[in-house]
C-alpha cells in the first residue's frame, strides 16, 4: 500500500466533504446550535413545571389537631416550608360535610377524591381519618405518662402500648408528572408537620426538640476536592453520547463517500485509477474517522459551553474535568476507527445514498444494546466485560470520566486489543466490499425478495450460494429463538431427550435438508457426503478423533477460562445438573454427542459452509459458519467455545472434503466433554496415572499445564497432516487464488457447471 | 497493445439467472488504431471494457494491456489506460483543475511535469475558462472535457471510451470525436465502444460487432462489407444481429457461426 495515494485520496475526500453543506451542517452547525437550544428549552420547561402551582383536595381537615397548625388561611402553614412563599404552590380545596364541591354529596368521598385525581380534576388529594386528632392526642398522653413512669423508676413504655395513629392518605398518580410533583411537595410539607408534632410531644414532657434527632450526618464528598462533583451522571451519559456522536459523525460521510460516489458514477472512475482498493478504503476511512472525531469534539465543546451556564442551576453536578476530556479524546481514536470501518463497509453495500440511510437503524440496533449495557448498575469493568466490543469502550470511558485512572490502565491492553482486532476485521470487511463486483455494480433489482427466491430455486447450482447459506443460518437462529421461548425447561431425562430431538431434528436438520433439496442440484456434494467424502474417510476419521482427543485438554482449559470470565448463570448450572443426572453414560453420549454431531455438522459444515465458500475466501467461510454455529447455542459461555470449535471443524471440513471427518471430531469432542462429568475423587484415586495428569485445586479439576502444552503441540502436528491434504476449491476460491498467486485463468472458464 | 483472448464473464442475475455476459471474445488492437466495439445495449460492450479496465474480473480467458494481464497485474494495467465512460463521472465538489490534478497525482505525476501537462491539456481542450469552476456547475459537454483531461493527463498508451458521446449535443459530440482522432494521431491505441454507426464509420480502423456477449464479425469496414456482401454498415449490422437471433431461437444451445474464421492478425479465435 502506498501512503502517497492514501494521503491523496484522504485530502481529496476531506476537501469534498468540507464543500458539502449538508455534512458541515450535521457535523459543525447542528451541535453548536442544538445544545444551547436544548438546554434553554429544558430549563424553561423545568422552571415552568417547578413554578406552576398544583391543586390539592383536602378531605377531613376538621379532624386535625389545632396545634401545630397544618393549615393557615386556607393554605399550608408557611412555617412548614424552608421558603415560606412555597406554600403558594399548593392550591388547596377543602371538602367537609356540607361542602358544595360535589352535589349531590357523594356516599364515599374518598372514592370520589380518587376519581377526581384520576380524571385530572385535582393533581393530588389528601385525606385525614375522622379520629386522627383524637388518636394523636392519645398518643401524646400515653407517651407523656410513659415518660413519667420511667422517671418514677418504672419500666419504659413499649411500642405495643402506644396507640397506632391512623395514617393520612395522599392520593396521586404516577401516570401524570404534575401529580408526581404535587405528591413530592405534599410529602415534604407533611414531613415537616410530622417533625413539628414530634417536637411538641417532646416539649410536653420537658425534653429538648433535638432529643429525637440527637446528631446530624456530615457528608464529605471527595469529588468536591477532586473537582469531579456529580461525575457519576457524566460517567454514565458521556460514553453513550460519545459513541452515538462518533457513529453518526462517521455514518453520513461514509454514505456520501461510498453510496454517494456510486450514485454519481465517480467510484468507477476512482477504481480505474492506479490506486489500490486498500488505498481507496484507507483514504476514505481516515476521512470518515476525522469527521467522526470532529463531530465528537464539536459536540463536546458545545455541550461544555452550554454546560458552563447550566451547571449553575444544577448544584449536584460539576463540569467534566479536563483530564477526563483528554482521556475521552484518546479513546475517541479507536472508537472512530471502528465505527468508520463499519459504516464504510455498510455504505459500500448501498446502491444509493437513500438506501444507505436505511442501514443506520440496524447498525444502531447492534451498537446501542452494547453501549447501554454498562448503564446497568451492577456492570463494572472486569476482564470479562473488557473483552466485549463497544461495551468495553463505554466502561473504559466511564473509568476515565470518574477519574479512576488505575482501572483505565489496568484494562488498557484487553480493551484496546479487542478494539484493534474489531477495527482490523471491520477494515478487512470494508476492503472486501470494495472488491466485490456484486456490491460495486449491484443493480436495483437486488432487493426484490420474490425475484430473489425465484432465482434461488430456478437457478440452482450444485452447491448453495452465499445468500442461501445466510438464509439457512438466519432460519435456524429464528427458529431457535422461538423454540427457546416456547419450549419448557427440560425436566428429567425424558424432557432432555424431547428438547434435544426437537432442536436437532426439527430446528436444525429439517430446514437444512429441505433447503438442500430445494436450492441445490447435488445434495451429496453440498453436505460433503459424496463419493470422495466416503473415500477419504478411512484416514481422515481416525485423524479427526485423534485431533479431538489431543485438543481436549486445551478446550477444557479454555472452557474453564470462559467460565471464570463470564460466570455461568443458575439456568445453565441447572442444565449441567440435568446432564449429570442422566442414568447411563451411553444414553447421554447418544443424546449429547452423537445426535448433535450428525445434525449440526449437516447444517453448519454441510450446507452453510458449502454456501459461504462461494465468497471466494476460505477463512471467511469458516468464520461465518463458526459464528452461526456458536450463535445457535443459547448460553453465551457455550457460544464462545462452540465458535472456537466451529473454526476447527470448518477447517477440517474443507481440508478433508468429508462431513464424516467433522462428525467424528464433533462426536469425540462432545463425548470427552461429557466424560469430564464422570470424573470423581474416587476415580482419580483408583487411576493414579490419570490423577497425575490433572490438577485438583479449587475443588474442581483441570489438566496440568504441561499436559495442555504437549497435547496442543501434538495437535499442531495433526493439523499439519490435514494441511497437506489435497482439497477441492470453489470457482470463487480459484479466482481469488489466481489473483493472489498472479496466475492467469485456465482456458476453461469458471462458472456454473 | 490490447490483446483479448477467449474472454468470458458470467453473471448471476435475478431475472435472467446465470447468464454469459461476455462469451469467449477475442480481438487485438494496436497502437495508432481506433478499435470499435459496435453493438446494441446489453451486448456486453461495457462488461468487456470494465474487465479491460480491471474494474471487473473475468470468469475465463485472458486479456492484456501493453503486456500486463488484467487479472493478475491490475495495478500495472490501470497505469496504462485512460477510461472515459458514458456518464461523465466527475466530482461535483471539485474544480476542473483540482480533479485533473488529483488523477495526475494518482498516476505518480508531480510538480512541474504535472502542471506543465495540465496547462497543455487545458489549452488543447479549451478548458481554461472552467478551470476553477466546480464540477457540479459544469454543463455536460464541459464535464466530458474534464473527463477526457482526467483520463489522458498521465499520457496513457491505451484509451478506452465507453459510449462517450451518449447524452452529448451534436457540437460537443463532434468535438469529442475530433479529440479521439487527434489522440490516434499521437499513436494511442483506442478502444471505442458505441452503438452509433456513423461514429464507427468516421473513427474506427477496425470494428467488432458485438451481440449477446459474442463477437459476430470483426475486421476493417471494407473487409466486413466484402465478407458479408453489404455496402451499408447499418444493413450489415441489422442483418447479422437478426440472423444470430433467429439461429438462437431455433437451437438455443448450439454454437452459431455468423462469420468466416479470419486468418488475419487479430481475428476471431
Amino acid at each position: 500500500m502506498r501512503w502517497a495515494n492514501t494521503k491523496l485520496i484522504f485530502l481529496r475526500e476531506i476537501r469534498d466533504q468540507l464543500r458539502d453543506r449538508r455534512t458541515l451542517f450535521m457535523i459543525a452547525v447542528l451541535p453548536m446550535l442544538m445544545y444551547p437550544l436544548l438546554g434553554m428549552v429544558y430549563f424553561q420547561i423545568a422552571q415552568f413545571l417547578r413554578e406552576k402551582p398544583t391543586s390539592v383536595l383536602v378531605l377531613g381537615a376538621l379532624n386535625l389537631p389545632e396545634s401545630p397548625p397544618l393549615f393557615e388561611n386556607d393554605r399550608f402553614s408557611p412555617t412548614l416550608f424552608s421558603k415560606p412563599q412555597a406554600a403558594d404552590l399548593l392550591n388547596l380545596t377543602f371538602y367537609n360535610q356540607g361542602s358544595d364541591l360535589w352535589t349531590p354529596a357523594p356516599e364515599d368521598p374518598l372514592e370520589k377524591a380518587r376519581e377526581a385525581v384520576r380524571t385530572g380534576q385535582f393533581d393530588a388529594a389528601i385525606w385525614f381519618p375522622s379520629n386522627f386528632a383524637d388518636e394523636l392526642d392519645r398518643f401524646r398522653l400515653v407517651s407523656e405518662s410513659g415518660v413519667l413512669e420511667v422517671r418514677k423508676g418504672e419500666e419504659a413504655v413499649g411500642p405495643e402500648t402506644l396507640p397506632s395513629i391512623p395514617r393520612p392518605e395522599v392520593i396521586y398518580t404516577t401516570s401524570n408528572e404534575k401529580s408526581q410533583i404535587t405528591f413530592s411537595r405534599l410529602q415534604r410539607v407533611l414531613h415537616s408537620w410530622n417533625k413539628a408534632i414530634g417536637k411538641r410531644n417532646l416539649a410536653a414532657v420537658g425534653l429538648a426538640p433535638e432529643a429525637a434527632l440527637p446528631f446530624e450526618i456530615q457528608g464529605d464528598d471527595l469529588a468536591e476536592a477532586a473537582g469531579t462533583r456529580g461525575m457519576a451522571i457524566w460517567a454514565k451519559l458521556l460514553p453513550v453520547m460519545l459513541l452515538l456522536w462518533a457513529l453518526t459523525g462517521a455514518f453520513y460521510p461514509a454514505i456520501d463517500l461510498c453510496a454517494g460516489e456510486k450514485e454519481r458514477g465517480t467510484l468507477e472512475t476512482l477504481l480505474c485509477s492506479p490506486a489500490l482498493r486498500s488505498e481507496i478504503v484507507v483514504g476514505k476511512l481516515l476521512t470518515v474517522m476525522l469527521f467522526s472525531m470532529a463531530t465528537v469534539i464539536l459536540n463536546l465543546i458545545s455541550i461544555g459551553i452550554t454546560g458552563l451556564f447550566l451547571m449553575k442551576q444544577m448544584p449536584g453536578i460539576g463540569p467534566v474535568p479536563l483530564a477526563a476530556v483528554g482521556w475521552l479524546l484518546v479513546v475517541l481514536v479507536p472508537v472512530s476507527a471502528l465505527f468508520g470501518a463499519l459504516c464504510l463497509a455498510l455504505a459500500a453495500m448501498a446502491r444509493s445514498s437513500k438506501e444507505g440511510q436505511y442501514y443506520l437503524m440496524p447498525l444502531l440496533l447492534i451498537v446501542m444494546p452494547l453501549a447501554i449495557l454498562p448503564m446497568i448498575p451492577s456492570v463494572e469493568m472486569n476482564l470479562g466485560f473488557s473483552l466485549i466490543p463497544i461495551t468495553n469502550l463505554c466502561l473504559w470511558l466511564r473509568s476515565a470520566v470518574e477519574g479512576q485512572y488505575a482501572v483505565l490502565l489496568k484494562y488498557a491492553v484487553p480493551v484496546l486489543g479487542v478494539t484493534v482486532v474489531c477495527c482490523f476485521f471491520s477494515i478487512r470487511w470494508a476492503v472486501d466490499q470494495f472488491n466485490r463486483e456484486s456490491v460495486l455494480f449491484s443493480e436495483n433489482e437486488r432487493n426484490d425478495l420474490g425475484l430473489w427466491l425465484r432465482h434461488m430455486v430456478r437457478d440452482r447450482q450444485p452447491t448453495p450460494k452465499v445468500g442461501a447459506a445466510f438464509l439457512a443460518g438466519a432460519l435456524i437462529l429464528v427458529a431457535m429463538f422461538f423454540l427457546g421461548l416456547t419450549m419448557p425447561v427440560p425436566e428429567g431425562f425424558g424432557g432432555l431427550v424431547r428438547t434435544v430431538m426437537v432442536t436437532q431434528l426439527g430446528v436444525i436438520v429439517a430446514p437444512i435438508l429441505i433447503l438442500t433439496f430445494l436450492l441445490t442440484t447435488r445434495p451429496a456434494k453440498t453436505l460433503l457426503l459424496n463419493r470422495p467424502a466416503w473415500r477419504v474417510a478411512w484416514k481422515t476419521v481416525p485423524m479427526a478423533i485423534l485431533l479431538a482427543a489431543l485438543l481436549h485438554p486445551l478446550a477444557f482449559a479454555i472452557q474453564a477460562l470462559i467460565a471464570r470470565l463470564y460466570p455461568i448463570g443458575p439456568e445453565a448450572q441447572a442444565l449441567q445438573g440435568l446432564i449429570a443426572s442422566v442414568p447411563s453414560f451411553w444414553q447421554l453420549f447418544l443424546l449429547a454427542a452423537v445426535t448433535p454431531a450428525i445434525c449440526e455438522e449437516l447444517a453448519f459444515r454441510g450446507f452453510l459452509l458449502s454456501g459461504f465458500r462461494h465468497s471466494g475466501h476460505k477463512w471467511q467461510a469458516i468464520a461465518l459458519s463458526a459464528i452461526f454455529f456458536g450463535m445457535t447455542h443459547t448460553i453465551v459461555q457455550q457460544s464462545i467455545m462452540t465458535m472456537m470449535v466451529g473454526l476447527v471443524l470448518g477447517y477440517l471440513a474443507i481440508q478433508s472434503g468429508s462431513l464424516l471427518t467433522t462428525i467424528a471430531y464433533h462426536m469425540t469432542h462432545n463425548g470427552l466433554a461429557l466424560m469430564t462429568t464422570l470424573v470423581t475423587p474416587e476415580l482419580l484415586a483408583r487411576h493414579r496415572w490419570f490423577a497425575s495428569l490433572v490438577d485438583t485445586a479449587d475443588g474442581g479439576y483441570s489438566y496440568q499445564t504441561p499436559v495442555v502444552i504437549v497435547t496442543t503441540l501434538l495437535a499442531i502436528v495433526v493439523f499439519g497432516w490435514f494441511y497437506r491434504l489435497q482439497h477441492g476449491e470453489t470457482d470463487e476460491e480459484q479466482l481469488q487464488g489466481a489473483i493472489h498467486h498472479g496466475q492467469a485463468l485456465g482456458d476453461e472458464p469458471l462458472g456454473p457447471e | 497493445m490490447i490483446r483479448v483472448n477467449g474472454l468470458v464473464k458470467h453473471y448471476a442475475d435475478l431475472r435472467r439467472g446465470h447468464f454469459v455476459a461476455v462469451d469467449r471474445i477475442s480481438f487485438h488492437a494496436k497502437p495508432g488504431q481506433i478499435y470499435g466495439l459496435l453493438g446494441p445495449n446489453g451486448a456486453g460492450k461495457t462488461t468487456t471494457l470494465r474487465m479491460l479496465s480491471t474494474v471487473l474480473q473475468p470468469t475465463g480467458g485472458q486479456a492484456s494491456i501493453n503486456g500486463y494481464d488484467v487479472l493478475t497485474q491490475a495495478p500495472q494495467v490501470r497505469r496504462e489506460i485512460g477510461f472515459i465512460s458514458a456518464n461523465t463521472a466527475i466530482y461535483d465538489r471539485m474544480t476542473a483543475w483540482e480533479m485533473v490534478e488529483c488523477f495526475g497525482r494518482l498516476h505518480g505525476l508531480e510538480g512541474d511535469e504535472l502542471h506543465g501537462r495540465m496547462e497543455n491539456l487545458f489549452d488543447r481542450l479549451a478548458m481554461n475558462d472552467i478551470r476553477d469552476r466546480l464540477g457540479g456547475k459544469l454543463s455536460t459537454g464541459m464535464r466530458q472535457k474534464v473527463s477526457i483531461a482526467r483520463a489522458i493527463v498521465h499520457d496513457p498508451p491505451v484509451l478506452i471510451f465507453d459510449e462517450a458521446t451518449a447524452g452529448l449535443d451534436v457540437l460537443v459530440a463532434r468535438a469529442l470525436l475530433d479529440a479521439v482522432l487527434e489522440l490516434r494521431e499521437h499513436g494511442k491505441c483506442i478502444l471505442f465502444s458505441t452503438h452509433i454507426m456513423s461514429e464507427v464509420q468516421r473513427l474506427c480502423d477496425r470494428v467488432a460487432i458485438v451481440h449477446r456477449g459474442k463477437i459476430l464479425t470483426e475486421g476493417t469496414l471494407p473487409e466486413l462489407y466484402q465478407r458479408h456482401g453489404e455496402d451499408d454498415l447499418e444493413e450489415l449490422f441489422f442483418g447479422l444481429i437478426s440472423r444470430h437471433d433467429e439461429a438462437l431461437a431455433r437451437v438455443p444451445d448450439a454454437p452459431i457461426s455468423t462469420d468466416k474464421p479470419l486468418s488475419s492478425e487479430g481475428g476471431l479465435s
